[in-house]
């Protein structure tokens, strides 16, 4: 038999050939097959009968082209557009932050503006700050704030999920948060009450802590614990033996409460007794003639007012004090304006700080003395030598505690410019963190967590805010000389960036108030915006996974 | 960046930017987007080949770059990328056939009895000769799910042994007898009779 005959007895199987075709035989036998195939003819036939038919094959899978199918391809833009929307939403709920912001905690600081000839006639401030054009908008305020809440607690849910088990607790978490802030009955241990209009009548008395939540809060009965009071008004006219905490339109205690009376509102009058501390964060703060403090009294406002009596001492930082009442203890006061009237008494030292003399009437008693005054000089409009001394010095510090932290963080400070390089995500995401963590922090501070965790998360705030305009001067830096991955080259330019910035900045202080705020928070938003997404990816980089944006087909 | 070609997929390693892969694994969507769209096309046509139909074809292709996103952080930046996108569409597809238990488990019993045959080869040399890609392709539609499985991962995306055992979940050694099974059963298909097509010599 000759080798092109060859019978089945001695071919080689098909396995084995197909096996030497796709090189899975070993050495030794491949040698045996090839030297086989040279004798047989029969196995080499069909050797490349099977490298035609593997050729067919592949030539089959591929030569159909195929075009991407129209929602494959649009999948990327689908994503990107979806993309969008959520950046407008975060946007828009942004920008009607920046208005319950405004209004809230900007404006008792505004009218210091007004001396820049910005005032509250011009049209553009009256429609858009005075808040004549959103007058009908106040009510969505608090449900913006609690959107806002939501917002930061479903990012923070997001940023710390490697701890959570496929989301599973994250949603209990934001579950929990949402029943918490809707439905207090069941989320709070203590008694709690909502409606249009919510009240302790004259004739109840609460054993223990009560969280009331409506649009107008009267509280006529006794209260033997602490009140918890969120709406539009809310009024004490009854007793309560425990602290009032008010976030609120307005607060009048016409009652008495026994312990403090802490509030976030908008105007707080004391026409009653409140027998420790009132501490206050307002527009007006009034302590009415037949008004009692047992204590101290701290204000952040507008405007205060004392006609009553005080028992401890005023510290206040405001625009304008006015003391009418009784002070049985010191004054000190940081603001524009005081006025003392002539029935006021005040037994301790007053010291004021502000931009104008304090007005002392004649009769009013000043038991320590005078009124120790220190001009205060709000600003250098002027760009004068000392303004200019002190931009110096705020740029030089600034790029001192720039170059700690790129030194200490090289890689953080790269990846931050380079998050920064993303202006729109930046400033949607900057703008985020910037108005609702106070909020968040201002809510944790007397609601869920308490004191400690709202504090630190300032804290961490300002270092943010601090750090933000580094970031910014990093970016600056780099677009003028280009990219580096050295160490002191990123330093370089970021210092040159917050040269040009210190410049910028003076440049723009002398144009108005108004330009050089806008201008200062775009810096700072996009900054924040930057440290965060930086975080964000940090945190997704070390959790091992990347969140898919929401994708839709 | 120059799209994968499928089927030689050692070679074109040099051409997929690396640099869009770092940046896509820092969350640069505009990274992300540019991968997709080099590397989308290929996928699909994968997942066409692999899957029965059209519709779960797309959502396979979508489907896999979703999981990629979550998974570029396991991909190891020495191998080629389309290699290990190969095998994350080659996992998900058997999964997705497994779960609509279109696999057929009795494949594996029927894989040691395989026997050693010498076929005729210029039958079979006859039966290429007048077949059509478009033929090929008819034919491939009608093998059961692991043959054609076998097949794609092999002639299409020029997986190694190794890695279509790990993807379908077979030894190694096994994996040339359901690559030669999956021939035999794309001749009869392509017979279009019930007998083997290329019948055994011996």
């Amino acid at each position: 038999m000759t080798p092109s005959q060859g019978t089945a007895q001695n071919h080689l199987d098909e396995m084995t050939l197909l096996l030497f075709l796709e090189r899975q035989l070993d050495r030794e036998r491949a040698a045996e097959v090839s030297s086989h195939m040279q004798e047989c003819g029969d196995c080499t036939t069909l050797f490349r009968a099977l490298d035609r038919e593997s050729r067919l094959l592949t030539r089959a899978m591929l030569e159909e082209e195929e075009s991407l199918p129209a929602r494959l391809a649009s999948f990327q833009q689908k994503a990107k557009r979806s993309m969008q929307w959520i950046w407008m939403v975060t946007f828009g709920l942004a920008a009607t932050g920046v208005y319950a912001i405004y209004t809230s905690y900007v404006e008792p600081v505004q009218n210091r503006l007004q001396d820049a000839g910005f005032g509250g006639t011009n049209l553009l401030g009256l429609l858009v700050f005075q808040g004549a054009f959103w007058k009908g908008w106040q009510s969505m305020l608090s449900l913006v704030e609690i959107l806002a809440f939501l917002v930061v607690g479903v990012s923070a849910a997001l940023l710390f999920r490697r701890w959570f088990r496929r989301g599973t607790l994250a949603a209990l978490l934001v579950t929990g948060m949402c029943g918490a802030l809707m439905i207090p009955v069941n989320a709070a241990a203590f008694e709690s009450r909502k409606g249009e209009t919510v009240e302790v009548s004259k004739d109840e008395s609460i054993k223990g802590d009560i969280l009331l939540t409506g649009n107008r809060i009267v509280v006529d009965g006794n209260v033997d614990g602490d009140v918890y009071a969120f709406g539009q008004d809310v009024e004490v006219n009854g007793h309560i033996t425990g602290d009032l905490i008010s976030g609120s339109q307005t607060t009048r205690v016409n009652g008495t409460v026994d312990g403090n009376v802490r509030g976030f509102v908008n105007t707080v009058t004391v026409a009653g007794n409140v027998g420790r501390n009132l501490m206050a964060w307002a527009q007006v703060v009034n302590v009415d003639s037949k008004g009692k403090v047992g204590r101290s009294l701290t204000s952040f406002c507008q405007s205060l007012g004392v006609d009553g009596q005080v028992g401890g001492d005023v510290v206040s930082f405001n625009q304008s004090t006015r003391i009418a009442g009784t002070i049985d203890g010191g004054l000190n006061a940081r603001g524009e304006l005081l006025t003392i009237k002539s029935k006021a008494r005040i037994t301790g030292p007053v010291k004021f700080e502000g931009e104008k003399e304090p007005r002392v009437e004649e009769g009013a008693v000043l038991t320590a003395g005078p009124v120790s005054f220190t001009k205060h000089m709000p600003n250098h409009r002027e760009g004068g030598k000392g303004y200019l001394f002190f931009r110096l010095l705020w740029t030089c510090s600034f790029i001192l505690y720039g170059m700690v932290l790129t030194l200490l963080m090289p890689r953080f400070a790269g990846d931050c410019v380079s998050s920064a390089e993303n202006a729109g995500p930046s400033l949607g995401i900057g703008l985020l963190i910037l108005l609702s963590t106070p909020i968040a922090a201002g809510l944790a501070c007397f609601t869920f967590v308490g004191l400690p965790l709202g504090i630190l998360t300032l804290v961490l705030w300002l270092v943010l805010l601090f750090s933000a305009q580094i970031v910014f001067g990093s970016l600056l830096g780099r677009w003028i000389l280009g990219p580096t991955e050295d160490t002191w080259g990123r330093v370089g330019r970021m210092a040159l960036g917050m040269a040009i910035l210190g410049v910028a900045v003076i440049i723009v202080h002398q144009t108005n108030h108004w330009i050089e705020f806008f201008f200062k928070m775009a810096l700072m938003i996009w900054g924040i915006g930057a440290i965060s997404l930086t975080i964000y990816k940090r945190l997704q980089r070390s959790s091992g996974a990347i969140v898919a944006p929401p994708m839709v087909a | 960046m120059e799209a994968p070609k499928p089927g030689r997929m050692s070679s074109p390693g040099a051409a997929e930017s690396t640099e869009a892969i770092t940046r896509a694994k820092t969350g640069d969507p505009e990274a992300w987007g540019e991968l997709y769209r080099v590397f989308a096309p290929a996928i699909f046509r994968f997942c066409r080949r692999a899957l029965p139909t059209r519709e779960d074809a797309e959502d396979a292709t979508m489907e896999v770059f979703m999981k990629v996103r979550d998974k570029l952080n396991q991909y190891d930046s020495s191998r080629p990328f389309s290699s290990w996108l190969y095998k994350v569409a080659a996992n998900h597809c058997w999964d997705l056939l497994r779960r609509r238990k279109i696999r057929q488990d009795k494949e594996t019993e029927d894989l040691d009895t395989l026997p050693l045959e010498h076929p005729d080869a210029n039958q079979l040399e006859q039966l290429i000769e007048k077949r059509t890609s478009e033929e090929v392709r008819k034919a491939l539609d009608k093998l059961p799910a692991r043959a054609r499985m076998a097949l794609v991962l092999r002639y299409y995306s020029d997986m190694s042994y190794d890695e279509i055992a790990d993807s379908l979940g077979v030894r190694r050694a096994f994996v040339g007898v359901v690559l030669l099974r999956a021939r035999h059963e794309l001749r009869q298909a392509l017979e279009g009779s019930g007998a083997l097509a290329v019948g055994g010599a011996g």
